[in-house]
C-alpha cells in the first residue's frame, strides 16, 4: 500500500482513489463530528490549553480607527468616556434583551443610550461588531462596508467611545464591540463650532473589558485550517481521480466527481464566511 | 464529462441556482443559526439532487446513493467541526 493507493485511481484501489471509498469517507465524517465535540468539550475543561485566542482592546480599537482616519485625510477622534459609557450601556442592553440590531426590540435607539450617558450630541453614529478575535480585523471589516466606513471616516464627528463585552447572545458566547461616534458642535471637522461644548458632569463609568485570552492551542485556527485543508484535499483528489479516469478511459459506476467538486467548493466558501465576524 | 453537462443542462442550472442563492443568503444574513440552517439545506438539496440526477440518467445504484449521502454528510461535518471546534459567534 503506497501513497498512490490513497490519492490516484489504480488497480490496487479498484480504479478509485482510496480516499473516496465509502469506508474512508465514513471515517472522515465520523471523525469530524466527534472531533468537533471533543474540541468543544476539552476547550471548556482546559481553557488554558485549548481555546480561542482573543485580543481586543479599546485602546487598539481607537488606535486603528484613528489610523484609518488619518490615512484618509480626516482628523483623529478624541476618546470620550461618556460615549464609552453609552456604548457599554448599549452592549449590556443587547445581552439582556438578546438582540443584534441598532434598535432594541422595544424600540430603543442608540441615541437613547448616548443621551443617558450625559453626552449632548449634535451628530452621533454607531457601528457594531461581534465574533471577531482581533481589534484590527474589526476595524478592517468596518472599513470594507460602505455604510460603516462612512461612519468611521465622517468629518461630522469629533469624539469616539467603545465598549468590548463578552456574553451570551442568541444562546452563543460572543464578544460584542460597540463603537459610538459623536460631536457636540455643528462642524467639528471644519472647526466652525456654533454650539458650545457642554461641561463635563459627574459620571459613574461602566468599565468595558479589554478581552485578551491566549491559550496554548488556538481552536479557531486549528479547526478552520483543518476543515479547510480537508475540503481542499478532497477537491484535489476528486479532480485528479476525474482526470486519470478520463485519460485512461476507465468505465466506473460512481457519482460524478464534478458534482462533488462543485458542492465542496460551496462548503469551502461557507467555511471562509463562518470564520469571519459580523458587523452591523 | 462535458456531455453530461450538455445533456443535463437544466439539472446543473438548478444546482447552481440553489447553491448561489444559499451562498448569497449566508453572506447577507448576520445570524449564525440561520446560516447553518441554509448550509444544511444546501447539503440536503445536494444529496436529493444527486439521487434524482442519476435516476434520470438511468444509472442510479445503492452505491451512488451512499456516495452522495457521504459527500453531503462530509460537507455538514466540516461545518459542524468548525463551529463546535473553535468559533465564537
Amino acid at each position: 500500500m503506497n501513497f498512490r493507493h490513497f490519492f490516484i485511481p489504480h488497480i490496487s484501489n479498484n480504479f478509485r482513489a482510496k480516499l473516496l471509498h465509502h469506508q474512508i469517507l465514513s471515517v472522515f465524517v465520523l471523525g469530524l463530528f466527534l472531533g468537533g465535540f471533543l474540541l468543544s468539550y476539552f476547550s471548556s475543561v482546559f481553557p488554558a490549553v485549548l481555546g480561542q485566542a482573543i485580543d481586543i482592546s479599546v485602546e487598539k480599537l481607537v488606535e486603528f480607527t484613528n489610523k484609518k482616519r488619518i490615512e484618509n485625510g480626516e482628523i483623529p477622534l478624541k476618546f470620550n468616556d461618556k460615549l464609552s459609557y453609552a456604548a457599554s450601556l448599549k452592549a449590556e442592553d443587547m445581552f439582556e434583551d438578546d438582540y443584534w440590531a441598532h434598535n432594541s426590540p422595544n424600540g430603543r435607539t442608540p441615541w437613547a443610550f448616548i443621551k443617558n450617558s450625559g453626552y449632548t450630541y449634535v451628530y452621533a453614529g454607531e457601528n457594531l461588531a461581534r465574533g471577531f478575535t482581533d481589534s484590527e480585523d474589526v476595524v478592517n471589516a468596518w472599513m470594507a462596508s460602505e455604510s460603516h466606513r462612512n461612519n468611521l471616516l465622517s468629518d461630522n464627528y469629533e469624539d469616539i467611545g467603545f465598549a468590548v463585552k463578552k456574553g451570551k447572545l442568541k444562546g452563543e458566547e460572543t464578544v460584542l464591540i460597540v463603537q459610538m461616534f459623536g460631536s457636540t458642535t455643528l462642524s467639528p471637522g471644519r472647526a466652525t463650532a456654533a454650539v458650545s461644548t457642554p461641561s463635563e458632569g459627574e459620571l459613574v463609568l461602566v468599565k468595558s473589558e479589554d478581552i485578551k485570552t491566549s491559550p496554548l492551542i488556538d481552536t479557531k485556527i486549528l479547526s478552520a485550517s483543518l476543515s479547510q485543508s480537508i475540503v481542499i484535499l478532497f477537491i484535489v483528489v476528486l479532480l485528479v481521480d476525474m482526470i486519470v479516469v478520463k485519460k485512461q478511459n476507465i468505465l466506473r459506476f460512481v457519482g460524478h466527481n464534478a458534482d462533488h467538486i462543485f458542492f465542496l467548493t460551496l462548503i469551502l466558501l461557507i467555511l471562509a464566511i463562518f470564520t469571519k465576524g459580523f458587523i452591523l | 464529462m462535458m456531455d453530461i453537462f450538455k445533456n443535463h443542462l437544466g439539472h446543473y442550472i438548478s444546482l447552481f441556482a440553489v447553491f448561489a442563492a444559499a451562498f448569497f443568503f449566508i453572506v447577507s444574513v448576520p445570524d449564525k443559526q440561520t446560516q447553518v440552517l441554509v448550509a444544511s439545506f444546501a447539503a440536503f438539496f445536494y444529496v436529493f439532487w444527486g439521487i434524482l440526477h442519476h435516476f434520470i440518467h438511468h444509472d442510479l445504484s445503492a452505491k451512488i446513493v451512499v456516495e452522495y449521502v457521504l459527500i453531503g454528510s462530509l460537507g455538514l461535518a466540516l461545518i459542524l467541526f468548525l463551529l463546535k471546534g473553535g468559533l465564537i459567534f
